[in-house]
């Protein structure tokens, strides 16, 4: 393979030369220990090698809140507001945040497109970087390793001293263009990372498990254990179901209508008008938000709608864990087989 | 011109916070006046009058001199609104309900606790019907504008029915259960914009609970962090201690 080296004292440099080109997007540390994507201002301040932002980049092109139009009430009109392309890079992106994305584009151009979120997504340039899974990341599992390029157009592979980039596409080819700091890299490109946290089953699998699973005791243990606080749903990279509310100006005569994310493990979420709730119990909002990962959205899609980027888990303040969701599933979907076949073969007998 | 609806402000058991919050609106007050009328408010003027369309309460009932009063404002006053955690659940008045009433007017009054009688502190629509309620220790200005400008332009005012954690995601706080701390989000009602923890600081539950919550699940949390089942059931009780209402699991 042919790439390029960089090394860690030019790393800056070339973040420097990539903001001469377009607004650069990178993740910056956040708070006591977390970090955040964040425009780049000091190519000092961009933190390469981070364990996961709190929310994904998804932020950039659905905000979490967003005006979608501003009315007036004196003569009944209203104007939309404009949705701008982002146009920027965005470096340092996990191949988890990456298929995040891809997996949105599905979401929002399939039915009825979604303007808002499209234009946002246009002339946009992503940079990947390799991450080190710590003991919440699990999208290995899900056919996302750590170096996996689609979706990128360049990606910087972390080596011991610096960053092998792999050009994934010309836009990526071009970017590294007038930018002489870099060496020749030959040899195979790093491939493989150790994945601490686990699913039992490929997707293909899975989906069988889910057919099986909708009764399955594991909803109301969960259920004791949750305050249905919507943290998983809203720190998820792939989840985008949002809420629309109208706001009154001071003046009486004019008002906004916003959009925020919202998420289906709220009891709200599901009250429609006249007040019925149907997903009241917490243990179908629940097993409602696992199968929308594994099941619902999946089984058009050919993929899991998970990513394994263990957000939904390390920032659950109850530790419940999807992984272990889904492998008790596994687990008990493996017991009934067993015992089914057993069944047969005494039937046999 | 039409004319401006006439608003009363009241209150009951508490600090007059959030009276005094509004008070505090400099940058709006003018303009909150364009379209209302301030009839009878003890704290910042001395008129009163027999009827109003709109009357805003704070506090909750404590005394039987609180339920005549309140019983009598409702029969004044097109729309009740109360203003605040202790008019809307009771707020912290009501962790007096779990001792005997003679016990706290003791500690309160002393040898002439005779002279004043005490009832369990609950919130105005134990009593009466309350039309709208702005919840929070004290109310946030940007709810208190939301509601009156909705109703003034007669739309549904908005009221969130779900936790602080929401607003700290939406705003991308690093939680702060990551720093060791104690935090009422995730079974607290937002609408504050995840005021406290946006500035590094755990949320004490100031706006209530969320319609139905799960408490036993938030009681294994905080004790999962470190507290005791005792600190954590006083942690509970804090602002809730009226709050009967449970999630169906």
């Amino acid at each position: 393979m042919n790439g390029y080296y960089l090394s860690q004292e030019n790393v800056k440099d070339f973040i420097s030369h990539l903001m001469k080109k377009k607004t650069v997007y990178a993740p910056h540390a956040k708070a006591d220990h977390s970090f955040v994507f964040e425009e780049v201002v000091d190519a000092d301040n961009v933190i390469l090698d981070y364990v996961r932002t709190l929310n994904s980049i998804k932020k950039y092109f659905m905000p979490s809140r967003e005006v979608m139009l501003r009315y007036n009430l004196d003569d009944n009109s209203y104007s939309i507001e404009d949705v701008e392309p982002v146009k920027g890079i965005f470096l340092g992106v996990h191949s988890y945040d990456m298929q995040a994305v891809l997996r949105l584009d599905h979401s929002f151009s399939h039915g009825n497109p979604e303007k808002n979120y499209l234009t946002r997504r246009l002339d946009n340039i992503f940079i990947g970087t390799s991450f080190t899974p710590d003991n919440f990341h699990f999208s290995s599992s899900v056919n996302i390793q750590p170096h996996k390029t689609e979706g990128f157009d360049l990606f910087m592979h972390k080596t011991d001293r610096g960053y092998v980039l792999e050009e994934v596409t010309k836009t990526g080819s071009d970017l590294m263009k007038g930018f002489d700091q870099l060496t020749k890299f030959h040899g195979e490109y790093p491939n493989s990372e150790h994945f601490k946290s686990h699913l039992y089953a490929p997707q293909e699998k899975l989906s069988k498990v889910f057919e099986e699973s909708y009764d399955n005791p594991v909803w109301h243990e969960i259920a004791q254990k949750c305050v249905g606080c919507g943290t998983c749903n809203l720190a998820c990279p792939t989840c985008y179901c949002f809420d629309v509310e109208d706001h009154v100006d001071l003046s009486l005569q004019s008002g906004s209508r916003e959009r925020r994310l919202d998420s289906c493990m709220l009891r709200g979420f599901t009250e429609v008008a006249g007040g019925e709730v149907f997903r009241d119990r917490l243990a179908d909002r629940i097993r409602h938000r696992v199968y929308r990962k594994f099941k619902y959205i999946s089984d058009s899609a050919g993929e899991p709608w998970c990513v394994g980027c263990g957000r939904c888990t390390i920032y659950c303040t109850a530790g419940i864990s999807i992984v272990d969701i889904v492998n008790r599933l596994v687990s008990d979907y493996d017991k009934k087989q067993i015992v089914q076949d057993s069944d047969m073969i005494a039937a046999w007998d | 011109m039409k004319s401006k609806p006439r608003v009363a402000v009241f209150d009951f058991t508490g600090c007059e916070g959030c009276e005094l919050n509004k008070l505090n609106f400099e940058n709006h007050l003018l303009d909150i006046l364009d379209h209302i009328d301030i009839v009878e408010w003890r704290e910042a003027m001395d008129d009163q009058v027999a009827e109003y369309d709109i009357a805003f309460v704070e506090g909750s009932i404590s005394t039987p001199d609180c339920v005549e009063r309140i019983f009598d404002i409702r029969n004044r006053t097109k729309v009740l609104i109360a203003l605040g955690a202790c008019a809307v659940n009771g707020g912290m008045n009501a962790m007096k309900n779990k001792q005997s009433l003679d016990t706290v007017r003791e500690i309160v009054y002393g040898e002439d606790k005779d002279l004043f009688p005490t009832l369990p502190a609950l919130p105005l629509s134990s009593y009466v019907t309350v039309d709208y309620e702005v919840h929070g220790c004290p109310m946030t200005q940007k709810e208190f504008l939301q509601l009156l400008t909705s109703i003034l332009a007669g739309k549904k005012p908005v009221k969130p029915d779900y936790a602080v954690c929401v607003e700290c995601k939406l705003d991308e706080n690093e939680c702060v259960y990551g720093k060791g701390m104690i935090c009422m989000g995730p079974i607290t009602r937002a609408g504050c914009d995840a005021l406290c923890p946006s500035f590094g600081q755990y949320c004490i539950g100031c706006r209530g609970l969320v319609p139905h919550p799960n408490k036993e699940a938030m009681i294994n949390i905080l004790i999962e962090n470190g507290l005791s089942i005792d600190d954590a059931e006083k942690r509970m009780d804090l602002y809730n201690s009226n709050e009967k209402d449970v999630v169906l699991i």
